[in-house]
């Protein structure tokens, strides 16, 4: 399966969250591949833990791959180069987890034919060496997304593959109206993918939405707030709610409600088992919600034509 | 695949290339236009008047051969039929030969140029000649190329060199690479003379092979060099009737109208021609020059000639030669 | 001048092959194989049958002009072609290779490219090169602007994978491999004819020591054939490695031994088409680390893990059946 993770906004949780989406699958026993498209701003080495990574990528990343420069980007196996002291141990039954970083100094380029020809070439290659190949694109309307469509669209070399479109947004008015208008915009995935070929209905019955760093107003986070202010953040959450699905964004399009997390937002780094059992320093329902997220990514029950 | 002392031997596994018999030269009386032909009888022997006085010196050209050979060399002469048909064999041919006796020329080979692009007619199973030779370029590689990143070709087109980059494809910030450059040709003296040649257009199922590629494909058949699954291609078929069909497909696509002629295909070709077509010819070097011929068709060459105490140029757009004479 | 093509001079011959499942549910079937290495329209796929079933596209080329990979960094260029091919094993297993032989010299300038074309697969340097540190920085350098095999072998399966995107639907998730091989002609000193290295993520590289005269070609069969039961072997170690043993998920072992049997197990035929003088180097990696040693004793625990399954299976439906009774 291939999977590709947009936001239209930065800071949406859009890295961390798919990289611990991929660690889930991992962990579950799927041979799982992460490809950093963030052709801005690089930073799955760094949830992943991986120092050495980012200097190592130079001119040997996706970005270089990509623009032909060279024949064979770079492979990070996780499991064993990973600086994180709880993922050093490849878990018994997990499958390999592995990390194509890009290029830290690649920026944005324009994409032509070559580009995408590269694109196919490799997704078919990790097609065979991996169950579930994530793709982590830029924030907004990006080139990389441009690719993604074109590479799967029914000409584009990949239209048969199955894949799904995670879109990440925050639970706020503004970041709920612009993955909306990502989505279904004038200028948004659907229109494009309809201009490159794409069955309207296909695509998305293809996309889904993950709400990231949504506060949960019945956990002990927000235990000491005054009546006053909880019913305020309660009525905003029915009016955010109401917002959604006025823009066809409603809970039947949501995959899963990432709880924010007091961990993710002093780094951005993967929840271990650990992490929440023996050292309790992050919240079990974001174990669980991650863990959800996972399963549910296969899932046919949540896909498809509403 | 199987080394020595091996028992056992699948004929499929084992193709063997048909060898050709070889005159020492191929020489090509002109080529015209559908249009030169219905300017008449004059236009005709005008052209073999003017083409006459090259043909001795070709067969002079032929040089020293061991003590007591005569040369052998066969003619021929190949009708365009593939890009317009204005005309049919019946009334075409007669005059056609006609004049070339008239200047005391004989045309041994009769060839239609659309033989070098579809398969013979009842031989469905034969891939066609021009798709064959495509798919045997070898692009020859800017310095730089070294695997990753073969020579961007362009689908349909084949340079002598490098083509000038098309547009901006840098990163985002990153000044290199937005100059603009100019095409260069490979291996050139001081200065290029770069080519970027058409082989085929419209859609890739019906494509319509370019002069210039097919021109390439004829001489490779003079040479005898083409195979289609090890077999012969375009071999010369016999036509005793003074008769000539009243359509092209009837016509085989190379037929034998002198039974005494020389082979057919030979070590190296001549080609006489007007002017006009040095630009294509031109372009069949470029292409020649990046055809990767079967290894073994190519060692039957070596093998012969070198027998007969002759010496073949190694390389193939070596073997062809031409002479655009004033006045065609 | 030689004789054109001829390769007798070749003081050194490199390759690399990659081996990996071809991606289709099934094996595919001869007429099928024909069609995906059907590179010519001119020149036909070889077929055989025996030993086992096999296919092999015809030879295409590759241009390069670029700098050779040296152990010592010395800078040398070279101009010529590099010859790959790809080949089904049983339908089943898909092989790339690419590779070139080398002459210890050549003119000190770029000739035309006729030159080069009527010697297939021979990468003619300009001036002089040490073969030795040609061999030795092939197998260990890899630096971007030098000479790139991998990519021209992979460009082959790229190909083929393209022609399959329709149909893409690998039964087990496999990690690609690829070999790099060296070969000199042996000598008269006590080199050890083979040296066989697995690095990390699928690379391994092969450095041979070969009868004098040995043809390109049979030097790159010997290393597909080794590439393939390495490929094998890595496969199935691999599986078996993540295997959740004693756990109570008999069904998760299945999903990952059964496929495994279907697909895999079957191909182990080493020497299948090996020419005699070179059967020797096989012998040498029998002996140490011992390819088939290994493969047997995996195979013996697939069928030990599929054996115990069973019987636990019917334990339980034994079980099951004597409580609801």
């Amino acid at each position: 399966m291939l999977v590709f993770a947009a936001s239209d906004k930065g800071g949406t949780g859009r890295s961390v969250t798919s990289a611990n989406l991929a660690y889930h699958r991992a962990l579950d026993g799927d041979d799982v591949c992460y490809l950093d498209f963030d052709f801005g701003s690089p930073t799955a080495a760094a949830v992943f833990d991986l120092p050495d990574v980012l200097s190592e990528a130079e001119g040997r990343g996706l970005h270089s791959y990509l623009k032909g420069k060279t024949g064979e980007p770079l492979r990070v196996d996780v499991w064993s180069r990973t600086e994180h002291p709880q993922l050093r141990s490849r878990p018994g039954g997990s499958g390999r987890l592995v990390l194509l970083p890009g290029d830290r100094t690649g920026g944005e380029f324009v994409t032509d034919d070559e580009n995408l020809h590269r694109c196919v070439d490799l997704v078919l290659r990790l097609k065979r060496e991996f169950d579930v190949i994530i793709v982590d694109l830029s924030a907004g309307r990006s080139y990389a997304m441009d690719l993604a469509l074109a590479a799967t669209s029914p000409r584009g070399g990949l239209g048969r593959l199955k894949t799904r479109w995670l879109v990440y947004h925050r639970w706020t008015r503004q970041h709920v109206m612009a993955a909306a208008e990502l989505v279904y915009g004038k200028q948004g995935i659907v229109q494009a993918g309809i201009a490159m070929g794409h069955e309207a209905d296909a695509l998305s019955a293809a996309i889904r939405f993950v709400r990231a760093a949504v506060p949960n107003l019945e956990s002990p986070l927000w235990s000491q707030v005054s009546p006053a202010q909880y019913a305020w953040m309660r009525q905003c959450d029915t009016q955010l709610e109401e917002i959604a699905a006025g823009r066809g964004i409603g809970k039947t399009r949501v995959l899963s409600s990432i709880p924010l997390e007091p961990v993710l937002q002093w780094q951005e780094r993967l929840i271990t088992d650990e992490d929440v059992h023996d050292r309790r320093i992050a919240n079990v329902e974001t174990w669980q919600k991650m863990g959800e997220l996972a399963q549910r990514l296969t899932d046919d029950k949540y896909w498809g034509q509403l | 695949m199987s080394g020595p002392g091996t028992v056992f031997r699948e004929t499929s596994a084992q193709p063997a290339t048909k060898s050709v018999p070889f005159s020492h030269l191929s020489l090509e009386l002109g080529h015209l236009y559908m249009e030169d032909f219905v300017e008449g009888p004059d236009r005709l022997r005008g052209h073999f008047a003017a083409v006459r006085p090259w043909v001795d010196a070709a067969r002079a050209g032929v040089g020293s051969l061991p003590a007591g050979k005569r040369p052998r060399i066969s003619t021929c002469f190949l009708i365009d039929d593939y890009f317009s048909r204005l005309s049919t064999p019946a009334e075409l041919i007669p005059p056609l030969l006609a004049a070339a006796a008239e200047a005391g020329l004989t045309i041994d080979y009769l060839a239609r140029e659309s033989g070098c692009a579809v398969s013979q007619p009842g031989r469905r199973d034969r891939a066609e000649l021009a798709e064959s030779v495509l798919h045997r370029l070898v692009e020859s590689p800017p310095p730089g190329s070294n695997g990753f990143r073969p020579p961007v070709s362009r689908t349909g087109w084949l340079t002598n060199g490098r083509r000038a980059p098309s547009g901006r494809t840098s990163a985002a910030l990153d000044a290199t690479g937005a100059v603009w450059e100019p095409p260069s040709e490979t291996g050139a003296r001081g200065h290029s003379v770069f080519m970027d040649v058409e082989l085929w257009s419209g859609p890739e199922d019906e494509r319509t092979w370019s002069c210039a590629f097919l021109a390439s494909v004829w001489q490779l058949v003079r040479l005898g060099l083409l195979r289609d699954n090890g077999e012969p291609v375009l071999t010369p078929a016999p036509w005793d009737a003074k008769e000539f069909p009243a359509e092209w497909d009837a016509l085989p696509p190379v037929v034998r109208l002198n039974p005494l002629a020389a082979p057919f295909t030979a070590y190296a070709t001549c080609s006489i021609l007007p002017a006009r077509f040095l630009p294509v010819e031109h372009a069949v070097r470029v292409i020649l020059d990046q055809v990767h011929v079967e290894p073994e068709a190519l060692r039957q060459v070596t093998v012969r000639s070198q027998g007969e105490g002759i010496t073949v140029p190694a390389a193939v757009v070596d073997r062809t030669s031409y002479v655009f004479p004033p006045g065609l | 001048m030689g004789a054109p093509g001829k390769t007798t001079d070749a003081v050194l011959a490199c390759g690399e092959v990659r081996t990996c499942l071809l991606p289709t549910r099934e094996a595919v079937d001869q007429q099928v194989a024909e069609r995906l290495l059907r590179l010519r329209a001119d020149e036909p796929v070889r077929v055989s049958k025996r030993p086992n079933r096999y296919a092999v596209s015809p030879d295409v080329l590759t241009g390069v002009d670029c700098r050779l990979p040296t152990a010592n960094g010395s800078k040398v260029r070279a101009v010529g072609t590099v010859t790959s091919r790809a080949a089904l094993v049983e339908g089943r297993v898909l092989q790339a290779t690419a590779y070139f032989s080398a002459p210890a010299g050549g003119p000190d300038r770029r000739r035309p490219w006729g030159y080069y074309l009527v010697r297939p697969g021979v990468l003619v340097p300009i001036g002089k090169v040490s073969p030795r540190a040609v061999a030795e920085g092939f197998l260990t350098r890899h630096h971007q602007d030098e000479l790139d095999v991998g990519s021209i072998a992979e460009g082959q399966l790229s190909r083929i994978s393209r022609l399959l995107a329709d149909s893409f639907d690998p039964p087990l998730t496999t990690t690609d491999t690829r070999v790099r091989w060296a070969a000199s002609p042996a000598s008269d000193g006590d080199e050890p004819p083979l040296r066989f290295t697995v690095a990390e993520d699928g690379l391994r590289t092969l450095d041979l020591r070969l009868p004098p005269g040995t043809a390109p070609a049979a030097a790159a069969a010997l290393c597909e054939d080794l590439a393939l039961h390495d490929w094998l072997l890595t496969t199935v170690v691999d599986k078996l490695d993540g295997l959740r043993l004693g756990s109570a998920d008999g069904k998760a072992a299945l999903k990952v031994l059964r496929p495994l049997v279907d697909h895999l197990l079957h191909l182990w035929l080493p020497k299948a088409r090996v020419e005699r003088p070179l059967e020797a180097l096989w012998d040498a990696l029998e002996q140490e680390p011992g390819f088939s040693r290994q493969w047997e004793t995996q195979v013996r625990r697939v069928r030990d893990q599929l054996l115990l399954q069973a019987i636990l299976t019917q334990r339980e439906a034994l079980g099951a059946s004597l409580t609801t009774s």
